[in-house]
């Protein structure tokens, strides 16, 4: 079986009115096993930066642990956090410095710039940058991903109407994926707040 | 390539058949071979293409009023769900059930046929076939296209003259008598509930629940089972679809959300 699909994942990001949503499903598995039902995929790198990791579940953890190291360095040094363009430019170098052997993980970062501008964007596993204005999707169920947020995806939707058009695309996407799914991870992130939601989505 | 067709030939002889109808020993299945420089090679792939490594939970087990029989209904292209509504029990006749896993084409093919050749029994010796016929009938089939490919893991479960009969047969030939199987990528999950929670003196409600339940834990753990858990059973007097429930309802009939304690509560921003 594909080394990205050993431990299956779905993440989907989408822009809204001066805020972001980030979202990704809950299952590890060991191909077509079960292992767990609340992984964690989307990690804080700080109030209004969120990374999302799909692919091997290992190398996801070895890469969030790194990156936050080095974003707690450029803290210290810098006395501020980091924007998340800069971010993006971060994680695009350390993955290509693995140009030969690479990690085998997808990140979609999301995140509030200056002016509280959304900026969303994913990468391949060696570190190609992919900025879109609406929406990015990664994991094995990312096919399913582009056309369901194609034909929900809206711009300029509320918090609120932006969290129920992300919900509805993740769960209908795992629906259709055998290695993704048991639940959804929801975070919306506004200039003021961030909102944390547990989907509740088909068990099998 | 020709397939086995002895089943769908008329039995009366006609004008300048060959002597072997009259005779009553159907033809043995002959076939073609296909115009390739390497068929060692054509054959390897041709089963690597039909190959979806059986995707799917079914179960089947004796008990003390009759047998019951249970599946899933995904079908999975590698990783891909290309139907939450296939019907994996295949009604063979009015006293037989068969399982399907593996193949959908193989399976459905090789059942009908079954089927067709059961009939024919019973028309020509005026009784019916008994499950350990239809199978050996079966396995006999599928031994004669052994190593070509085919993709079947069949249990036929029905209720003869001896009563309740339950056989596990698959693509290789093998045949198995037994009183608990189950066939699939789900199975060693759906075995863990059975073996535990398995009696002969069961009633039909209680045999009913523990393979709904056996579907439900296999479908959770196994990527490649889901969607609805059928359950059927076979009495005396032929098989009754029990229950069709919808896999995801049943997890949280199983296990409720509870509220859980609030572990980060925001307080009130005052302005913006």
């Amino acid at each position: 079986m594909q080394i990205f699909e050993y431990n299956g994942s779905a993440l989907v990001a989408m822009v809204g009115k001066n805020c972001f949503a980030i979202a990704s499903d809950q299952k590890l598995g060991v191909q077509l096993q079960t292992i767990a039902t609340d992984f964690q995929r989307i990690s804080k790198i700080h109030d209004r930066l969120f990374l999302g990791l799909s692919g091997l579940a290992t190398d996801a953890q070895t890469l969030y642990q790194r990156l936050v190291f080095r974003h707690k360095l450029y803290q210290l040094r810098e006395e501020r956090d980091m924007k998340p363009e800069t971010f993006a430019n971060l994680v695009s170098a350390i993955l290509y410095e693995k140009r030969f052997g690479p990690y085998f993980c997808q990140p979609v970062i999301a995140g509030l710039g200056d002016e509280d501008k959304p900026f969303i964007c994913t990468m391949d596993s060696i570190g190609a940058k992919e900025l879109a204005k609406d929406f990015v999707v990664a994991g094995t169920a990312s096919e399913s991903l582009y056309g369901a947020c194609e034909s929900m995806f809206k711009e300029n939707m509320e918090p609120e109407e932006l969290f129920e058009t992300v919900s509805q695309a993740l769960l209908a996407s795992v629906d259709g994926d055998c290695l993704s799914g048991w639940g959804g991870h929801v975070y919306v992130v506004t200039p003021t707040e961030v909102k944390e939601r547990i989907l509740k989505g088909r068990m099998d | 390539m020709k397939l086995d067709t002895t089943g769908m030939e008329s039995a009366a002889p006609v004008w300048g058949s060959h002597n072997e109808l009259v005779d009553g020993f159907s033809a043995a299945p002959s076939f073609e071979l296909p115009n390739t420089t390497d068929f060692d090679g054509f054959q390897k792939e041709a089963i690597q293409m039909v190959k979806p490594a059986k995707g799917t939970t079914t179960l089947a087990f004796i008990f003390k009023e009759g047998v019951m029989v249970a599946a899933d209904s995904r079908a999975s292209m590698g990783g891909y769900i290309s139907s939450q509504s296939v019907k994996k029990i295949i009604e063979i006749n009015p006293y037989m059930l068969g399982t399907m896993a593996g193949g959908a084409a193989d399976c459905q093919f090789w059942h009908r046929n079954l089927g067709i050749k059961c009939r024919l029994h019973e028309l020509a010796n005026k009784r019916r076939i008994s499950v350990t016929g239809a199978s050996k009938l079966l396995a006999n089939i599928l031994y004669s296209y052994r190593g070509m490919g085919l993709s079947v893991g069949t249990m036929i479960a029905g209720w003869d003259e001896t009563g309740p009969g339950l056989y596990y047969v698959d693509n290789e030939g093998g045949r198995l008598k037994g009183m608990r199987f189950s066939v699939g990528s789900g199975s060693p999950y759906a075995y863990g509930v059975l073996d535990n929670g398995y009696r002969y003196d069961m009633s039909v409600e209680e045999a009913a629940e523990l393979a709904r339940r056996a579907i439900y834990h296999a479908t959770f753990r196994d990527g490649a089972s889901g969607g609805v858990a059928s359950v059927y059973y076979v009495g005396p007097n032929g098989w009754k679809k029990l229950s069709g429930d919808d896999v995801g309802e049943l997890h949280y009939r199983y296990y409720p959300v509870m509220p859980s304690t609030v572990e980060q509560e925001m307080a009130e921003v005052t302005g913006a």
